[in-house]
């Protein structure tokens, strides 16, 4: 008896002092980045039990219109108009659809006419203004109006593809080793470039461009096609897909939108490796990073069932750092916890590289 | 003659083992072939067993490419671990002294008893919610407490209750005290049960650590390691990750086991 | 002193009368052997005398004194020995001083002296799980004495050893008891044992139990077990007995109709 309980005291003391030696933190820590959801990043900012987090639209301007912290760097600060998400469809849906050129052209137009029409709305003068923001909170699952208008201000939103843009991101991808290079050496593509150009086209917003000024009926499809459609939780980045939606536009060009199975995706991870890699995405919309991310990890390349095509830009930056109020410079996050919606996110890459301009490490 | 026995029981174990690998490797090169699939699986996504060995190598130690900066699986180990402890060694500290009290005091067992028998049929799981939204923080320590803390209540209110009754007599004629037979007969003689509970609810403390990491996320653990090699397609290092969940749960029970084994050296 | 004085004790269970006024004396010193037919309440009796139950009528007292609450000035020895598993032979012995503050060093003196009295050398630190039964019981009649008690309860104490080991622990009670001289009530199913070790027989009735008869064993020790006398007296017993043996199980035969 004497042994045992000698033992169990040794247990629970080594344990206590395992414990606690996990919670110091040395001082020249990196910066821990932790997965976690857009409603996760604002609650826990607010407890304190994060000390920052990088999101996407509107999570960043929930938090700091709700005080629980403030903008540390806009992607802008990071890497200036940066591509963020993108229309995309499945190779699939695309081999065994007779008209999928036709129907592609049709949604770079809507894409277009959303873009131009939310770029006109986001002034405060205009007559939309008001439904663009009433869009924007059901969308974005927003309850109030000035996160809606701040959420708007830092996407820039578009509709021309970003290839150089995607150039450099394949780069760091790559430099960031978040390839299997096995994988890698299996895609055949010679280099970023290479890759780049493989995964985007213009030709679909080139059409589109020509087409601009026609009215959107007499130019649409004979029969209404029928198109399962992805995009992610409340991400303001993919408003134009939702304007479009509910204003009527894809069906006027004879586009029936549903809701592919699993939509809205929790991040573009998903949506790749649960929706276009199981054929149940058609078209659908999402961070570049997961496209690029996944066309090369989690493809068989024997049916290229990770393979989408590009078919038009999305936005430009629009994520930002949030930060509690005690932090004034990314240095001062060191050995402190901060949020993201996971690795290979344009988020992920955005936080590294920010942190290598700042000389600081990160892990994840 | 037993130990005759005994090496067949091995060498069977060991080829078993090779014959599941073999099986795995022709079952995904047969997917990959196009020959024979699994019905509704992805059989030519998953890695062999060759390209998981190389992947738990090469994600073995810790690594730095630019700025980043990832984990090895030794740190997700120690992470997972170092949660399962402390969740563990409070679930023990708190465990034990009630199982007790419930074992040997009928106004306790009637206090305490409804509230046991409720909250023990909630799963670790089902308080992941709760530990995300009302918990500042520790949320993945406390889901392990809660997996672990029942097996051992009950294993104690077990063990006190099956102590012989004429043992209780015996230590009365020799002079014990209410208190002294707490200490000195109820607890050595629940000693075992307690340690299998201890056992039981570390299995189950296991799981939770890593079901809980998937959620509550945390820097390390092997919980978010595969599900991060997940998010980014990496599948060999997810079934790397898995495989080392097994090996490290399989290794707790059977030291726990020694552990028994060295110190309750009365039972046969 | 050990004088243990039941004055018209009685047990009811739940409405069973299993023991019913039983007036008996354990006088200074004496060895006395509990006989009767199983359930006549040999066992309750014990355990009244040990404070472990009490009496629904009647008094019992120990050197004058009621019995009331634990009796801790006797030593139980039981059939199936109901050691301490979880300590070895010594820690055993050694759990009456420990429970009353005896310091490690006399708990030390005190468990090697019974170590030694009982014949336990060389087993101190075995579990009981490594002993055999002979074995286990030296470490519970060890365990009763170390208490210092007054006097000794003993139920079956042999009743689950061989024939063999059974009648060599007799020889090795007596010897024991010789030396340290304390009163003894011993219950036992063998008019064998209970002429081989008594000063005086006392046969209980079918249930309810009651005092049959009482037969005093006026042979000197050591006895030789196939003697005249002994065998002589053993008749007698098993006569007396004989007799409750058959209500007994004529009882039996009818509740089992
Ligand atoms: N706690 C109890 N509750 C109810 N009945 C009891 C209890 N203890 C004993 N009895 C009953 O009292 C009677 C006497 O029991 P006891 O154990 O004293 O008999 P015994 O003479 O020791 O028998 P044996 O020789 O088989 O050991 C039995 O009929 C038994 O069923
Ligand atoms: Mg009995």
């Amino acid at each position: 008896m004497n042994n045992i309980s000698k033992t169990l005291i040794v247990v629970i003391v080594t344990a206590l002092f395992a414990g606690c030696i996990e919670q110091q933190k040395t001082p020249d820590q990196p910066i821990n980045l932790v997965k976690m959801s857009g409603q996760d990043m604002i609650q826990r900012l607010g407890t304190g039990e994060i000390a920052g987090f990088i999101g996407w639209e509107p999570y960043p301007a929930i938090a700091i219109t709700k005080g629980y912290g403030k903008p540390l760097f806009y992607s802008a600060d990071i890497w200036k108009g940066h591509p963020c998400c993108v229309v995309a469809y499945d190779y699939h849906w695309y081999n065994n659809t007779r008209n999928a050129d036709d129907i592609l052209n049709r949604m770079a137009l809507v894409q277009l006419k959303s873009v131009e029409y939310i770029n006109n709305a986001k002034e405060s003068g205009s007559p939309d203004h008001a439904d663009l923001i009433n869009y924007s909170m059901a969308f974005g699952g927003m309850t109030n109006s000035s996160a809606a208008e701040l959420s708007l201000k830092d996407v820039q939103f578009v509709y021309s593809p970003n290839i150089p843009g995607t150039e450099t991101f394949i780069s760091k991808i790559m430099d960031f080793k978040i390839f299997d290079s096995n994988k890698w050496n299996q895609s055949g593509y010679k280099n970023a470039s290479d890759y780049a150009n493989h995964l985007i086209t213009n030709r679909y917003v080139d059409w589109a461009v020509k087409n601009r000024e026609n009215n959107l009926s007499s130019i649409a499809l004979k029969e209404t096609v029928t198109i399962r459609y992805g995009y992610l939780l409340n991400d303001i980045h993919e408003l134009p897909f939702y304007v479009g939606w509910q204003k009527g536009w894809f069906r006027a060009v004879g586009i029936n939108i549903t809701m592919a199975p699993g939509t809205p995706f929790e991040n573009g991870a998903f949506e790749m490796q649960k929706g276009f890699k199981t054929n149940s995405v058609d078209i659908g919309s999402l961070g570049i990073p997961p496209v690029i991310i996944h066309r090369i990890n989690s493809n068989d390349f024997s049916v290229d069932d990770a393979r989408v095509g590009v078919i038009s830009g999305m936005n430009n930056e629009g994520s930002i750092i949030v930060v509690a109020g005690n932090i004034t410079s990314l240095a001062d996050l060191k050995g402190k916890t901060v949020g993201y919606p996971g690795p290979g996110t344009i988020q992920h890459v955005l936080f590294l590289m920010a942190a290598d301009n700042a000389g600081l490490k990160v892990s994840y | 003659m037993k130990n005759n026995t005994e090496r067949k029981g091995l060498v069977i174990n060991i080829l078993s083992l090779i014959s599941f690998v073999i099986l795995w490797h022709i079952l995904v090169l047969l997917a990959r072939e196009q020959i024979f699939n699994i019905p509704f699986m992805k059989m030519k996504d998953l890695p062999t067993p060759l390209e998981t060995w190389y992947a738990l190598v090469g994600s073995m130690f810790t690594h730095t490419y630019g700025p980043g900066f990832t984990y090895g699986i030794f740190d997700h180990i120690k992470a997972s671990l170092v949660r399962v402890v402390q969740g563990g060694v409070l679930a023990f500290i708190i465990g034990v002294p009630v199982g007790i009290g419930i074992g040997y005091s009928r106004l306790i067992h009637n206090i305490l008893n409804p509230i046991i028998e409720i909250v023990r049929n909630m799963p670790p799981m089902a308080w992941i919610p709760l530990a995300i939204f009302i918990l500042v923080t520790g949320g993945s320590i406390f889901i392990v407490f809660i997996g672990v803390v029942f097996p051992i209540i009950l294993n104690t209110i077990y063990g006190v209750r099956s102590t012989d009754a004429r043992i209780i007599d015996a230590a009365r004629t020799l002079g014990a005290s209410e208190a002294q037979i707490v200490a000195k007969v109820l607890i050595p003689s629940a000693f075992p049960s307690i340690i299998a509970g201890l056992r039981i609810g570390f299995g189950v403390g296991w799981m939770a650590i890593v079901a809980a990491e998937m959620v509550i996320q945390s820097p390390v653990g092997l919980g978010y390691f595969i599900w991060n090699m997940g998010d980014l397609g990496r599948y060999a290092e997810m079934v790397a990750g898995m495989i080392v969940i097994g090996v490290v749960g399989y290794i707790m029970n059977i030291s726990i086991l020694l552990v028994q084994k060295r110190f309750v050296k009365w039972v046969d | 002193m050990g004088r243990l004085v039941l004055k018209g004790v009685s047990r009811k269970f739940n409405g069973y009368l299993a023991v019913s006024d039983v007036n008996l004396e354990v006088a200074d010193g004496e060895f006395v052997c509990l006989l009767g037919p199983s359930g006549c309440g040999k066992t309750t009796l014990l355990r009244m005398a040990a404070g472990l139950d009490a009496p629904t009528e009647g008094e019992l007292f120990l050197d004058d004194k009621k019995i009331e609450g634990v009796n801790k000035e006797v030593g139980f020895v039981f059939q199936e020995y109901v050691l301490f598993p979880w300590r070895t032979a010594k820690g055993n012995i050694e759990f009456g001083p420990e429970m009353k503050g005896v310091q490690k060093d006399e708990r030390e003196r005190i468990s090697q002296h019974y170590i030694d009295l009982v014949g336990l050398k060389g087993f101190e630190n075995h579990y009981p799980h490594e002993l055999s039964g002979g074995m286990k019981q030296r470490v519970g009649i060890a365990r009763a004495y170390a208490n210092t008690p007054k006097l000794l309860l003993m139920d079956e104490p042999f009743g689950a050893l061989d024939a063999q080991t059974r009648n060599l622990m007799q020889g090795e009670l007596l010897r024991i008891w010789e030396k340290e001289h304390i009163s003894a009530l011993f219950v036992t199913h063998s008019v064998d044992e209970a002429v081989y070790l008594a000063d005086r027989v006392v046969v209980l009735s079918a249930g309810p139990g009651a005092v049959k008869e009482i037969f005093d064993v006026n042979i000197p020790r050591p006895r030789v077990r196939t003697s005249p006398e002994a065998n002589a007296l053993r008749n007698e017993i098993l006569k007396c007995l004989g007799a409750e043996i058959q209500r007994a199980a004529g009882s039996e035969r009818e509740i089992h109709r």
